[in-house]
């Protein structure tokens, strides 16, 4: 039997529960090692002090007091410590951090807890509401008749801006038409309009409508080609 | 001064007769009616496979083959008058009337008829009235109108055929070419489509009236979309692609 085989088992030699064979090897080993021997001979006078003082003790009547008491008696011994040493280098936020050790009760543990879980669940949150946007689908784009709106209302602001542009352009210019050119420029624009209004009624019926939604495509490249050529006058 | 005042003079009939003819004569050149219209015209030579671009602001169009090797380009320009000026360029002639008249703003009408050989390609575009093209058999037939006016295809067998407007009808007759495509597209007009019985295609045709006639050209294989306002299916061996759309008008097929 080796040291470190005879010392797990002085434990339950001294609580007396080891088997005759067991007993009988230890015995051999403490017989010839002394430094085995003595470990034995510790534990059983503690063994023996604390079955002989059994319900003697009586825990403090301020536990926690007892505890801040004891951690202001190392911290008051810490600081002189760091102030006399001014040359070392100060420790890392990171090595300072990670050394650092926190003791918290059992409701400031829980109330930790609830923190972590309640950040953790804000940020997913958060973060899953950004991809979504993102990718063009806002909360109200979950289902597919929502998604199909957005995407009619994305390309009809999409065409909105180059409409805008070109209107402005238009505008300029018209003052120097005649009234022929003018008035045929607002008749065609009208009946592109009413192409226009007419696909985004069927579509606001039925989001779903391609064949609408093929036909608001065509009658705003038409206005926008109508604007661009007039621009151009 | 005053003797020769005051000397009574006789005029015969035959003065009087040749004073007015004068006074017409001189007229006709000064008057603001003479000046309403003027006329150009030009003549290039022309191969075979030539093309022909035209951008007009407002007027009529006409384009005609004819057995000629070469282009014949007339033009009647309304007051005020525009700038006209057609450049040959390789194979193609080309007239910008927008291009050559930009920043002018009011120019009148400019009323055009152009002939040309038959395997020609035709490029005409305008921002107001009717174009009229007929008996064009070359690579390329565009018609297209940015406002209102009638578009006749008429004796089109051109393997690319583009016809648009916004107000207006649109009128095909001819063939459709194997391999070809063929596109209508008018926002308020009725488009109409004569072809050969025999005529072999793909058609998509829209029309968000539901006004939609294939006629003899029906056949179970189409497939009706969006409530009878699109229908696309082949007739034939689907060999040549037809494109036809109309927002506030009717589509017919007619078979010639």
């Amino acid at each position: 039997m080796n040291c470190e085989k005879c010392q797990e088992l002085i434990g339950d030699l001294v609580d007396g529960g080891l088997s005759r064979k067991d007993q009988s090897t230890l015995g051999l080993h403490l017989e010839e090692c002394f430094a085995c021997a003595d470990v034995r001979n510790d534990l059983q006078s503690i063994v023996a002090f604390c079955r002989s003082h059994r319900g003697e003790y009586s825990a403090p009547p301020d536990a926690d007091g007892l505890w801040l008491r004891i951690r202001n008696v190392i911290e008051a011994e810490a600081q002189p410590t760091a102030k006399s040493a001014p040359t070392s280098p100060a420790p890392s936020f990171w090595s300072g951090w990670l050394s650092r050790s926190w003791e918290l009760s059992m409701p400031q543990l829980a109330a930790s807890a609830a923190a972590i879980v309640l950040v953790v669940s804000l940020g997913t949150t958060v973060a899953l509401r950004r991809w979504d946007h993102s990718r063009g689908m806002g909360p109200v784009a979950s289902s597919p008749r929502s998604e199909a709106a957005t995407r009619v209302r994305d390309r009809m602001w999409q065409q909105e801006q180059a409409i805008n542009y070109w209107n402005q352009r238009v505008e300029t210019n018209k003052v120097r038409w005649n009234q022929g050119m003018r008035d045929t420029f607002e008749r065609n624009l009208k009946v592109i309009d009413q192409a226009v209004n007419d696909s985004l009624n069927e579509l606001n019926r039925d989001p779903h409508d391609e064949v609408s939604e093929e036909m608001l495509n065509a009658a705003l490249n038409e206005k926008l080609a109508l604007l661009r050529e007039f621009s151009d006058l | 001064m005053s003797l020769l005042l005051s000397i009574p003079r006789r005029f015969s009939g035959g003065h009087i007769f040749s004073v007015l003819v004068v006074f017409v004569f001189l007229y006709s050149f000064t008057s603001p009616i003479a000046n309403a219209q003027n006329r150009v015209s030009k003549r290039f030579p022309a191969g075979k496979n030539v093309r022909v671009e035209l951008k007009n602001i407002s007027g009529t169009i006409t384009v005609e083959s004819w057995n000629r090797d070469e282009i014949k380009i007339t033009a009647l320009l309304e007051a005020p008058t525009a700038n006209v000026s057609p450049k040959l360029t390789g194979e193609c002639v080309s007239i910008d009337v927008t291009g050559d008249n930009r920043g002018r703003g009011d120019v009148g009408d400019v009323n055009f008829k152009i002939q040309v050989p038959q395997d020609s390609s035709v490029d005409i575009e305008t921002r107001r009235g009717d174009i009229t093209i007929s008996n064009i058999g070359g690579g390329l037939v565009r018609a297209h109108i940015s406002t209102e006016g009638d578009i006749t295809l008429s004796g089109i067998s051109a393997t690319q055929v583009l016809a648009q407007n916004t107000i207006g009808n649109i009128f095909f007759d001819g063939g459709f070419s194997r391999g070809g495509t063929y596109q209508f597209q008018s926002t308020k007009g009725d488009i109409s489509v004569r072809i050969p019985a025999d005529s072999a295609f793909r058609l998509v045709a829209a029309a968000s009236t539901k006004k939609i006639a294939l006629g003899e050209f029906w056949n179970n294989r189409f497939q009706t979309l969006g409530d009878g306002r699109k229908f696309v299916g082949d007739v034939g061996d689907g060999r040549s692609s037809v494109m036809v759309t109309t927002f506030q008008g009717s589509i017919t097929f007619i078979r010639r």
